[in-house]
């Protein structure tokens, strides 16, 4: 079995009556790239600080390669953390920076020098050896953190938020650089985020967290196409949410949105009452009269210029708005507000949720609320 | 064991020390203050409570209350400490606001020189006004030509022209020289982190220059006046040398003055420490105040 | 404010500036001229009378080096301020840590003691040792222990705030990092937590030396006789009958001493924290006096 591969079992921890992690069961496979994305206070920081050892576990267990670390500390993990602040030691240069670790691995001075010399040219600082952290823009002290975690040669790498503290180009530049060193170093990384796209762009999989559980853990794609409850629906993208009664008709279901009747492709859980998902680049607008199946006859309210597309909003004859995201392509049909349209809902794309329906209502512009920008 | 219990173990010397010499220490004065004398009338402090003797203490608290021999002390030290933290604030406040707010290109300097007083000996400052006050000293002669002596003699704040004879004014005017400093910095420190943009903020909705003083920055600046002034009065409160330098008649004797007569002086150390028993008691709520708003602020720092 | 800014929002407010400027001759010029005094070549302390330096080496009989009462004065200072320095500031900085990281039953209560002393008026507080070292701790008595032991005292809570301020800026990060790349706790303290509070460290060895040199009362009520007299001590007793310059010269000896010590503690404080965002060294020093009234 090769090294990095992370076992939560059961993990709880309270914080005096918070529980800030409520039962997180989790595999990572050796050199997956595994993220865990959610808002503030969902208890994803949490959780990778109880795998760092900073935090210990009321309950559960965490295995590295099959033995329980739970007891272990810090220094003697075979961890390493990249660190939001990135928690750089300001008294030392950045090669001492790098270094660091490796004093208290048993290894030779000519080997320190070789491998302090190689993590720095793979992070592109290699000029900055003998500069202090306090010289560093924000991208370049970020290089550091990595390249002194990365130096140890640990089989799991743990980042929390890394790229938060920085502009958007420059986290767009390292999202790629950082996918690039893990799949080059063939080591896991767990990966904290509260931003979607870093989540969707660089994991091989991504679990959904909310109060301190995992609401969904999938691959990306499906995490994005199949979402199994609202909030994650949510929180990776936009989605306009439907309340329906669901009812089983052969592989699919039927829905009752209103008057109307929608075809389905998901299978629920259970049939009833239930909210259908579906997301606004689906949503496909038709000139008025189209009266073919899962075809619902709306009026345009607004319509917002985005640059590459635009954000169509229908209020359908049963009264729900919808969203329509329509690519500015110069091909398409042009929208004004007080066109009569027919709002196309394919069955492919239109999805039931697992969750119970809630009391309070989804934002209807399906904006998650704790999206930062 | 656990990780965040260790840490105790860091705090242990440091608690132990002020245990015996802070909190056994003020356990002393109250053991005395409630204790006997023998027959040399040193004092035999009675540790336990149950042994406890009220009686020196019901015999301070007697001197001080309307018609005790140190009514007129109390109502004294009330004057001059009221009548000195007025005139810190006068001389105060504008100052910390022009350093915090005006100074400019001098802000550097004027902040170095702001700090000055508080390295230099508190007694060595009231030495150098006794080289100036003496009748023969350059102060007294300054005033002297510019007539201040005759104006305050008029007015009846000056009873002759010997600044260093017994003057209350004297007095009050040291210690406002003495404790002003440290009434500046932390006013400078508060009025420095209200934002510009705030005072910009108030002109822009309309309010002309002083109303967006007395509407934001005053309120806004309260509590570091507070902090302050309670900073300020706590050390006035158990002063005793400023008076003794300045003036050392016993018609301007002020609260720490008795207690300092009664512990170094007489042989009433009992009664000297009821005294400081009562001080304490009425100065609690003032360092407790203090005590919050200097947690609140390093809190400030935390987050 | 002030009529200029009435008139013309953008004009310079110069009633503030002269409050200013009025303030700070009047709260520097006396000590000034107090310094000027130790250079004269009369006896007066009150008038000027040309220049020598006879009171601080010349004159064998009252200078501060011919006057053996003088002479001891500034010894025994300087002696207390370093004992009170060397033991505080570890105290200090072990209670700061301590008291940043405990959490737990008396924690709470711990906080409180370690910061009265910067409350307490200095009168309470040595009266409370001076019964102490009277009473329940005489074997100790009075005398230049117990000096030390009050300064160390006082001086201590000082220590604490400043550490805590450092402890503070410097957050939790860099310490979870350190053990996160395998360093043992010891050398987390070593290697990490230490040289990043060297700047508080400095600042603290300054402040206690300063508070202990400077201080009066404290160093009175615990005094056992002539021996153990501090140059405050010789200032105030001589003050108002002091037949010679020399007490100036005095003064101005132990000023000078401070004020090195101060432009010591500036130059280690700017090398630990040079490249450090935030407010200038001078302001961080100033602000650690604003901790407490004394």
């Amino acid at each position: 079995m090769s090294r990095g591969d992370i076992r939560l079992e059961g993990l709880v921890k309270r914080y005096g009556d918070v529980l800030a992690v409520d039962g997180i069961d989790l595999h990572v496979p050796p050199g997956e790239f595994f993220t865990m994305l959610g808002p503030s206070g969902c208890g994803k920081t949490t959780t990778l600080r109880m795998i760092a050892g900073f935090e210990r576990p009321d309950e559960g267990e965490i295995l590295l390669d099959g033995s329980d670390m739970s007891n272990t500390p810090p220094h003697k993990r075979d961890v390493n953390t990249v660190f939001q602040s990135y928690a750089l030691f300001t008294h030392m240069t950045v090669e001492e920076n790098v270094a660091f670790g490796l004093r208290y691995r048993k290894v030779s001075k000519s080997e320190v020098a070789s491998r302090v010399k190689k993590v720095m040219e793979m992070v592109q600082i290699g000029e900055l050896g003998q500069r202090r952290p306090s010289e560093l823009s924000g991208g370049q002290q970020q290089r550091v953190a990595l390249a002194r975690a990365l130096v140890l040669e640990a089989p799991v790498l743990l980042l929390d938020e890394p790229l938060g503290a920085l502009d958007a180009r420059l986290r767009l530049d390292l999202q790629v650089e950082l996918k690039r060193i893990q799949e080059q170093l063939e080591v896991s990384f767990i990966y904290v985020t509260h931003d979607q796209d870093e989540a969707l762009t660089m994991s091989d999989r991504v679990a959904v967290m909310k109060g301190g559980r995992i609401e969904q853990c999938d691959a990306p794609q499906k995490l994005y196409e199949e979402p199994d409850t609202a909030f994650v629906a949510n929180f990776l993208g936009s989605a306009n949410l439907l309340s329906v009664t669901a009812r089983a008709s052969g592989a699919g279901c039927e829905l009752s949105l209103g008057n109307f009747t929608l075809k389905s492709d998901s299978a629920p859980e259970q049939a009833g009452v239930g909210t259908a998902m579906i997301r606004p680049e689906y949503v496909k607008l038709e000139p008025q009269g189209s009266d073919a199946e899962n075809r619902i006859p709306g009026m345009v309210e607004e319509v917002v210029y985005m640059g590459f597309h635009q954000d169509v909003r229908v209020r359908l004859a049963n009264g729900d708005l919808i969203r329509a995201d329509v690519p500015s392509d110069g091909e398409g049909e042009e929208y004004e507000q007080g066109n009569a349209v027919s709002v196309y809902l394919r069955a492919a794309n239109l999805r039931v949720l697992d969750d119970e329906p809630s009391g309070e209502p989804e934002p209807a512009d399906g904006q998650p609320a704790d999206q930062q920008s | 064991m656990d990780r965040r219990r260790i840490w105790g173990f860091f705090a242990a010397p440091g608690m132990v020390w002020l245990g015996v010499f802070f909190v056994v220490a003020f356990y002393a004065v109250v053991s005395v203050g409630l204790g006997n004398v023998n027959t040399l009338y040193q004092p035999i402090p009675h540790w336990n409570p149950l042994d406890w003797n009220v009686g020196y203490l019901v015999q301070a608290v007697e001197s001080v209350i309307p018609g005790g021999q140190n009514w007129a002390v109390v109502v004294r030290t009330v004057l001059y400490l009221g009548v000195a933290i007025v005139l810190s604030l006068l001389i105060g406040y504008p100052v910390a606001y022009y350093a915090s707010r005006h100074a400019g290109r001098w802000r550097g300097l004027v902040v170095i020189l702001l700090i000055l007083p508080f390295w230099i000996s508190y007694i060595m400052r009231m030495f150098a006004w006794t080289n100036l006050l003496a009748p023969d000293g350059y102060g007294s002669k300054l005033l002297s030509a510019l007539s201040i002596d005759t104006l305050f003699s008029s007015l009846g704040l000056l009873d002759g022209t010997d600044w260093l004879g017994g003057q209350g004014i004297t007095v009050i005017l040291a210690l406002v020289y003495g404790y002003v400093p440290f009434f500046i910095l932390p006013l400078f420190a508060s009025l420095d982190r209200i934002d510009q943009r705030v005072i910009e903020a108030a002109r822009d909705l309309g309010a002309p220059p002083p109303s967006s003083f007395w509407r934001v920055i005053l309120p806004m600046s309260k509590p570091g006046i507070l902090a302050g002034l309670v900073l300020v009065a706590l050390p006035m409160a158990g002063d005793y040398y400023t008076q003794t330098l300045m003036s050392g008649s016993p018609s301007t004797s002020m609260f720490g003055n008795v207690i300092n007569d009664y512990i170094q002086g007489g042989p009433d150390k009992s009664l000297g420490a009821s005294m400081t028993i009562i001080l304490s008691a009425v100065l609690l709520v003032f360092m407790l105040y203090y005590l919050r708003t200097l947690r609140r602020e390093q809190g400030e720092v935390a987050a | 404010m002030s009529s200029a800014s009435l008139r013309n929002p953008w004009g310079k407010p110069r009633f503030l500036a002269g409050v200013t400027w009025v303030y700070i001759i009047w709260s520097l010029l006396p000590v000034l001229l107090a310094i000027r005094f130790a250079f004269n070549d009369g006896r007066s302390r009150t008038t000027l009378q040309g220049w020598s330096t006879r009171w601080f080496f010349g004159d064998s009989a009252f200078s501060v080096f011919g006057d053996p009462t003088l002479q001891d004065a500034l010894t025994h200072s300087l002696l207390l301020a370093g004992l009170a320095m060397l033991i505080a500031t570890p105290l200090g900085i072990l209670l700061a840590i301590g008291l940043q990281r405990w959490r737990g039953r008396g924690s709470g209560p711990s906080n409180v003691i370690a910061l009265l002393p910067l409350v307490t008026p200095e009168l309470v507080f040595a009266v409370g040792l001076f019964l102490l070292f009277t009473t329940a701790l005489a074997t100790i008595g009075l005398g230049t222990t117990a000096q030390v032991i009050g300064h160390v005292t006082f001086s201590m809570s000082f220590v604490v705030v400043i550490v805590r301020g450092r402890l503070i800026t410097v957050g939790p990060d860099v310490e979870e990092a350190a053990a996160d790349l395998g360093a043992p706790p010891l050398a987390v303290i070593w290697r990490i937590l230490l040289p990043l509070l060297a700047p508080a460290i400095a600042a603290s060895l300054l402040i206690v030396f300063a508070l202990s040199i400077d201080d009066f009362v404290v160093s009175q009520y615990l005094a056992s006789g002539a021996d153990t007299t501090t140059v405050p001590m010789r200032i105030y007793a001589q003050a108002r009958a002091a037949p010679t310059p020399a007490l100036n010269a005095l003064a101005t000896l132990m000023l000078l001493i401070t004020l090195m010590a101060l432009g010591l503690a500036y130059l280690v404080f700017k090398f630990f924290t040079r490249g450090e965002k935030g407010g200038s060294a001078i302001e961080q020093i100033a602000s650690i006096d604003s901790g407490g009234g004394r």
